[in-house]
């Protein structure tokens, strides 16, 4: 009779070793270019949260990394790589700005859920075309979520530039008119707390969707099948769950979470659509997801250090004179350290018991 | 009597709390062809293990050739003449199968001399009967080459004692009889060999002596040739066997009625040529057939898993040929899948939610759409204690229960939604002989609440002990219906071989 061991490969040890493991590489680069790894640091999270307006700056970026983790981490659930976050956040964001200023004097409790719909709904509906054409056609989702995301970006181009979306006052960056007064997303920090922050509701709708994430997969008939087909679709096929129709599904609600996102970027922060809108936030999203192993609070820590990541190394540019290049590599090491787990599990099973020549 | 080429004497072995080994014994002769057989986790792969040096042994002496040998390692064994064939094969998949079988030998020196090699490897096959093909890429040969690749390898090192573990495990049943045929030559040459096993068929095939281990303790020693298959079973289970021949029972009205069915195979061509087959309620009917004439195809039909061409699937009366699994299964067809593991289970989800796979939307397992936790909690506690699986832990990995257990899983969640029908492909492979005792046992118990039941095996034993009629399928067609009454092994053995009664082959 063999006992299952306990296995701290399954747990946050992995993501946690491979963050220390990247940020004490990256900290040699800074040594190696003659600077001070500690000051290097030091700078960088004091950027990220030196102050109430800096972690309120980190978690605006910490919202979209979010919800296009999950839209990474839901389809892996189901045994599907979303590379399309990207693409369908910008659907989202296409279909929120269209909605949102089509009716532009609408009151906000009709215009808001209207473009948060229109937002969820663009990003399912682009997220879903991958999903039937794996279903129907059996293409690969990596290669059609690649190709969705350069449609949109052209379509976006010609949209806002002499296309339909066009704003009529625009000079510059190709970009649509301003939505509603009533679609825009309130700020959630007053003035007085920290002053002229942009913090917007849509972190309140990010953390509801983490919740929805955990709740669909884990408390849900849908999620359990998405699990199963994603852990074993043969298993699920003969039980009566139909892989393709699931995959459909799935990719839909992938979508769903990007969508929102992209909608949050226009109600919350922009108040408007325009050419290279939250260029890279999905491409981000899959490392969040890979790094968060695809559970809600691991993706919801990971979005935040990467958030992190991405505000202070910008700071850290400016105050500690440290390329922020540097955050690039360190970001790249985790993700490189993430890829070598299979290595790292090897290792681990190793030195965990002794080693098994036959059954 | 001379003296044994290898002697263990009261070998321990613990791992944790666990005592894999207790005071064992094991004396093998020169030229003996020895049967190590036992249930799974009896310790047989531990036993060898410490013969080969990969474990030390916590008590106990080996000698070897009457000296007594501090084995160390593998390279101590080489060095001994002990060779071993482990259960999954070592080889190295983009070499060639020469390549493979001097790999590791410390004989060769810096530069491959490929010639020398290739004649020297061809000397061994010629000497030993087996044939491999040394210019052949092992990733190109099939698992039973790859097996010859694995023996050559031992002999190529100067073993004088082949210690294989299970096998036949992996091999067809050809490719089984080529095996033993490659035993027997071995012996003949003067080697020893070890064969750790389950099969009693096996055991009295080819073994001259038996040991029998049971719960890390000897149970027997035996003489093959002055026992008999029960005697062993029972030395190995600890027990009487029960006795499952099926006695005639009351066959009620037609639940599958199968006409004519066509189906193409994964490769294209067609699988199934017309199959016409039929199960009355409390009937097992038992399809007979080497593998790979139909038969999983068959199921995959019955199922919604595969499309049919032509022809139709009745069950209960209603046609069900082109309907998907989750409504052939609401028609009260249950399912025991050839392959467990990756297609019976979802082997990370935990016991209970395997229990419920299949269910996960229906009351009481859910309401509108949500999971009721402890419901299915509770359900899997039930289930796992009335089909005994071990630990009957509803939270556990099903990945990580052994094979048994798994299957008990799966025939559980199968038919404790009381079944019309039962299609039940392989359903004790790999399975020691307690646990399928009790899928047989279970199984009939179905039949006499009268259930249907579908039972595909390529084990004659078990289509002969389980089965009111029998079907035997080749190339796709059944090719003939017996009653049991009438059915022989030998009789089965022609037909599986295509010999059509009647009409000389
Ligand atoms: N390295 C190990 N660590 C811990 N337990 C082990 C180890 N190797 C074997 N065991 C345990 O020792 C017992 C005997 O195992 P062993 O593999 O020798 O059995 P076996 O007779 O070869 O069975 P099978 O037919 O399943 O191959 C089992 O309970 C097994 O779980
Ligand atoms: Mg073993």
């Amino acid at each position: 009779m063999r006992q299952p061991s306990f296995d701290w490969t399954q747990g946050p040890a992995i993501p946690v070793v491979s963050v220390l493991f990247a940020l004490v590489l990256g900290g040699l680069f800074v040594w190696i270019s003659g600077h001070d790894p500690i000051q290097a640091y030091a700078a960088l999270f004091r950027g990220a949260f030196g102050s109430p307006y800096d972690v309120s700056e980190t978690l605006v970026i910490a919202v979209p990394l979010l919800l296009a983790g999950l839209s990474v981490a839901v389809a892996f659930r189901a045994g599907l790589f979303n590379i399309g976050a990207q693409g369908q956040l910008l659907v989202g964001a296409v279909a929120a700005g269209w909605v949102g200023a089509l009716w532009p004097d609408l009151p906000g409790i009709l215009l808001l859920p209207l473009t948060l719909a229109a937002g969820v709904l663009g990003g399912a509906a682009y997220g879903g075309i991958a999903g039937w054409l794996k279903a129907a056609r059996g293409v690969n989702e990596v290669i059609t979520t690649i190709m969705q995301n350069y449609t949109i970006v052209f379509v976006m181009h010609w949209l806002l530039q002499n296309g339909p979306m066009q704003a009529p006052n625009a000079f510059g960056t190709p970009a649509s008119a301003p939505i509603g007064a009533g679609a825009i997303l309130p700020i959630v920090l007053p003035d007085f707390l920290v002053p002229s922050s942009r913090l917007h509701a849509g972190i309140v709708l990010a953390l509801l969707a983490t919740l929805g994430f955990w709740f669909l997969l884990w408390r849900t008939s849908l999620g359990y099948e998405l699990r199963a087909v994603g852990l074993g679709m043969r298993a699920a096929a003969q039980a009566g769950i139909d892989p393709r129709k699931r995959m459909v599904i799935v990719m839909a609600i992938a979508g769903g979470f990007a969508g929102l996102a992209g909608m949050i970027q226009v109600s919350g922060l922009f108040h408007r659509v325009y050419d290279g809108f939250s260029a890279g936030f999905g491409f981000d999203a899959i490392a969040v997801a890979l790094l968060g192993k695809n559970t809600p609070v691991g993706v919801l820590l990971s979005a935040l250090l990467f958030a992190a990541f991405s505000r202070g190394g910008t700071l850290m540019q400016s105050d500690a004179e440290i390329s922020s290049h540097l955050v690039e590599i360190v970001e790249a090491l985790v993700l490189f350290v993430i890829a070598a787990e299979t290595v790292v599990r090897a290792v681990a099973r190793r030195w965990g018991r002794p080693v098994k020549a036959a059954s | 009597m001379d003296t044994p080429i290898v002697e263990m004497a009261r070998i321990s072995k613990r791992f944790g709390d666990l005592q894999a080994l207790a005071e064992v014994d094991l004396t093998v002769h020169k030229g003996d062809i020895h049967a190590l057989v036992g249930e799974n986790g009896a310790g047989k792969t531990t036993l060898m293990n410490i013969l080969y040096g990969l474990y030390r042994p916590d008590a106990g002496t080996i000698r070897v050739r009457g000296t007594e040998a501090h084995i160390a390692g593998p390279r101590d064994a080489i060095a001994l003449g002990i060779g071993m064939i482990h259960q999954h094969f070592m080889l190295v998949p983009p070499l060639t199968v020469a390549e493979n079988v001097v790999l590791g030998d410390e004989r060769g020196g810096p530069v491959l001399d490929t010639r020398g090699i290739e004649a020297r490897v061809a000397e061994l096959e010629k000497r030993f009967g087996i044939q491999a093909e040394p210019r052949a890429k092992i990733e190109d040969v099939p698992l039973g080459i790859q097996q010859r690749v694995e023996i050559l390898k031992v002999l190529y090192r100067g073993s004088e004692i082949l210690i294989f573990d299970e096998p036949t495990a992996v091999l067809t049943p050809q490719e089984v009889d080529d095996l033993f045929h490659i035993v027997r030559t071995l012996r003949d040459e003067g080697k020893t060999v070890i064969l750790i096993t389950h099969k009693l068929r096996e055991v009295m095939a080819v073994s001259d002596h038996v040991t029998v281990l049971r719960e890390g303790r000897n149970a027997a020693h035996l003489v093959t040739k002055e026992t008999d298959p029960r005697a062993i079973a029972v030395a190995m289970v600890g027990r009487e066997l029960r006795d499952i021949r099926v006695r005639p029972g009351n066959v009620g009205p037609a639940v599958l009625e199968i006409t004519s069915l066509s189906a193409e195979s994964d490769r294209g061509g067609l699988a199934l040529k017309g199959v016409d087959v039929e199960v009355h309620a409390g009937e097992v009917v038992g399809i007979a057939g080497v593998g790979g004439n139909g038969q999983s195809e068959l199921a995959q039909c019955i199922l919604g898993l595969r499309k049919v061409t032509g022809g139709v699937i009745k069950v209960g009366g209603s046609d069900v040929a082109h309907d998907d699994p989750r409504r052939t299964r609401q028609r009260g067809v249950a399912y025991v899948p050839e392959d467990r593991r990756a297609e019976g289970l979802v082997l990370p989800f935990t016991l209970a939610d395997n229990f419920i796979l299949g269910r996960q939307d229906q009351p009481p397992y859910a309401r509108r759409g949500i999971l009721q936790g402890r419901v299915i909690r509770r359900e899997g506690e039930r289930l796992a204690k009335e089909f005994d699986v071990r630990p009957p832990d509803p939270d556990v990995e099903v990945g990580t229960l052994s094979g048994g257990n798994q299957q008990k899983v799966v025939l559980g969640r199968e038919i404790s939604e009381s079944p019309r029908l039962i299609v039940a492909n392989q359903p004790t492979r790999g399975l020691d002989i307690a646990a399928t005792e009790y899928v047989h046992e279970r199984l009939l118990e179905q039949r006499s609440r009268g259930c249907a039941i579908l039972l595909i095996s390529s084990e004659l034993d078990e289509i002969l002990d389980l089965s009111d009629r029998i079907a035997v399928m080749f190339e796709g067609r059944i090719v003939a219906v017996l009653p049991a009454a009438e059915a022989t092994e030998e009789r089965l053995g022609l037909l599986m071989a295509g010999h059509v009664e009647g009409v000389p082959a």
